[in-house]
């Protein structure tokens, strides 16, 4: 059988062949209607493929979700000097595991989506920067690249449109930082992943100085479906300011944790009742965080009427990110839990800049002090004084992201703090 | 790894283990379609992005000659100069020594004329450039919020009970180097665990003693 986890009130414009190993091929991609949208995006022209983009309003589905096509439209119009296609496959958010799905079961939709914004922004060269620990996805996603080349849809003569595309798969090493636009530049130019400050922006000066645009794997797997289908039809799914579907991958305290693919606005509660069947047996839902751990804890009662758009999960009080659900149940150990996510970002701080790299090992060692049982209340007012100068003073928002579990949880679990620093005792076992 | 590999395989990576899929491991994993992959290469676009045989790694390795000087050459053509060839180079240089030590480190910039504090710098930036020598396998846990909300600590524990190893360390046989990892975007499918180039999702405790089993028997 197919992929076993999906349910009725899916939209799977991109993940319906999950599960499909004959969807890996790129006869089998063919058969299941791919590459039928890159010649056509040679049809329309360049400015064209970028109008219905910019009409599908497809959103960038790394975590920012700044509109795609007018990122596109920033690249220079002349091609003065070499354009560059950065795909961001430096998938390390924790919660977030759909890029990987999609190089894996679909390594040819975003090899197409990949060919053709290369196209839309004129870059004769497009890179994929795949996180380090993915070999064995990245050997699927290569052995697809070669077929493409053999089969004349990269390289000199794409698909007998004179167009030259060609494509390098290139792999990490390791630092979640170079999933920051700016990092993962200057890592593929051979240097420490360290983000650099904007302006310039990458479409003026990006890789090797050269105008770039850096998207997200999903973002890339979603313009195929537009190309074909136009960009109206992508948004007759989802919101006005949120348009398309999303996978949203869903983890923690769920009975049925996995990617799921709905339109974006989607109630948070339906996904976590319905979909993914609701918390374990005897257990009441604690906790969740929508976007993957950089973004604000939302409680219990913030979850009921949160609906998953980009704005739908601003007005609850936290962010949609990359739409990754970490559910908790009141199993968990809020303390230890945020301790663990800020020694992620302690761990993975580049340390270019004082208030990051200082600050999420502070922060770090705090949290370890009350979590052993040897934190005063005093911490807490220092961990949220701490953390409140380290939003908005960094080069990139790692820093920011340091903040988001602190703060939020202090401000809504602070019974979890207060009890571990009074009586010793944990909340909770998770 | 062959697909009727008498220690069962129960991690699909992407359903959990429900009993309710019919692929086969070499399926899921994706090997049947990849085959073997040529060592000089194959097209220039993947030449970077080959498995980590740490298996059969040599730390006399030369860097490079025969058919990994012939990829080596093709992977620097896709880079628009010698420093950006950098991380793929110190890549293949990890995956035929097993590690980088500052002497690897110090060819590798000769081999690109780049001088030997950028590299080292460059690679001391990376956790995934093994700065010493590391296990045949190395047993990487995940233990970040969504593997430790479904009892990753557990696991990780259990693979050092059952190694006989610390944190960090390598096993008496230098077999096993467990260490923890951060998020390894298996978070649907906890606990994730990645060993040499493989990840094997749905580790509960109770699984680890026959993976061992399985990694000594089948050398991955």
């Amino acid at each position: 059988m197919a992929y076993p986890y999906t349910h009725e009130k899916e939209v799977r414009l991109l993940s319906k062949h999950f599960g499909e190993p004959e969807a890996r091929t790129l006869q089998g991609w063919k058969g299941r209607g791919g590459y039928q949208a890159l010649p056509r995006a040679f049809e329309l022209g360049r400015e064209a493929v970028i109008e219905e983009v910019k009409t599908a309003g497809l959103r960038g589905r790394g975590g920012a979700g700044f509109p795609a096509g007018v990122k596109w439209s920033f690249m220079p119009k002349e091609r003065t000097r070499p354009h560059y296609l950065l795909c961001n496959a430096d998938e390390s958010e924790p919660g977030t595991f759909k890029d990987r799905e999609l190089l894996r079961w679909t390594p040819h939709q975003v090899i197409e989506g990949m060919a053709i914004a290369a196209y839309a922004i004129g870059a004769e060269h497009a890179y994929i920067y795949c996180r380090g620990e993915f070999f064995e996805t990245t050997q699927v996603f290569a052995r697809a690249v070669e077929e493409a080349y053999e089969a004349g849809i990269l390289g000199e003569d794409s698909m007998g449109s004179g167009v030259k595309i060609d494509l390098t798969v290139h792999v990490g090493a390791g630092a979640y930082i170079c999933g920051e636009e700016t990092g993962l530049m200057n890592s593929l130019e051979g240097r420490r992943g360290q983000p650099r400050v904007k302006p310039p922006f990458p479409a003026q000066a990006g890789y090797m100085g050269m105008p770039s645009t850096v998207n997200n794997v999903e973002t890339l797997a979603s313009v195929p479906f537009i190309v074909t289908n136009g960009g109206e039809a992508y948004r007759a799914h989802g919101t006005s300011e949120s348009p398309g579907t999303k996978l949203f991958c869903v983890s923690g305290h769920v009975r049925r944790p996995g990617n799921y693919e709905l339109p974006l606005g989607f109630p948070l509660m339906e996904l976590i009742d319905d979909v993914c069947g609701g918390v374990p047996e005897g257990r009441t839902l604690k906790g969740v965080i929508p976007g993957g751990s950089s973004v604000p804890i939302l409680n219990a009662e913030e979850c009921k009427d949160c609906l998953l758009s980009y704005e739908g999960v601003i007005a609850a009080g936290s962010q949609l990110g990359c739409a990754s659900v970490i559910v908790m149940d009141d199993s968990t150990d809020m303390v230890k839990q945020v301790r663990r996510m800020v020694g992620f970002y302690a761990h993975e701080s580049c340390g270019q800049c004082t208030p990051c790299r200082e600050g999420s090992t502070w922060v770090e060692k705090i949290l370890r002090r009350i979590e052993d049982g040897r934190g005063t209340e005093e911490d807490l007012g220092t961990l949220m004084e701490v953390t409140s100068q380290m939003e908005g003073t960094t080069i990139c928002v790692l820093s920011d992201s340091v903040a988001a579990p602190v703060q939020s949880s202090i401000k809504k679990f602070r019974g979890d703090y207060l009890s571990r620093i009074r009586t010793g005792e944990k909340v909770g076992a998770a | 790894m062959s697909a009727s590999s008498k220690i069962p395989f129960n991690n699909p990576g992407w359903a959990g283990n429900t009993g309710e899929f019919d692929l086969t491991e070499a399926q899921v994993r994706g090997d049947d379609y990849v085959g073997k992959r040529p060592p000089e290469g194959g097209h220039p676009s993947g030449a970077s992005s080959y498995p980590y045989m740490l298996a059969e790694t040599d730390p006399e390795a030369p860097l490079f000659e025969g058919p990994h000087k012939e990829r080596w050459e093709k992977l620097r053509t896709r880079y628009p100069n010698a420093r950006s060839a950098l991380l793929p180079t110190l890549g293949m240089a990890q995956e035929l020594r097993g590690n980088l030590s500052p002497d690897t480190m110090d060819e590798v910039a000769k081999l690109l004329d780049l001088s030997p504090a950028f590299v080292r710098g460059v690679a001391s930036f990376y956790t995934m450039y093994n700065k010493r020598p590391v296990g045949r396998f190395l047993i990487q846990v995940c233990t970040n919020i969504s593997c430790s909300l479904c009892g990753g600590d557990d696991v990780l524990q259990a693979f050092l009970n059952n190694t006989g190893t610390e944190l960090g360390e390598t096993s008496d046989d230098g077999n096993f180097t467990v260490i923890e990892a951060e998020c390894l975007a298996g978070c649907g499918f906890p606990t994730t665990v990645q060993i040499n180039s493989r990840y094997y999702e749905n580790v509960t405790p109770k699984d680890v003693p026959a993976i061992l089993e399985r990694l000594k028997a089948q050398g991955e």
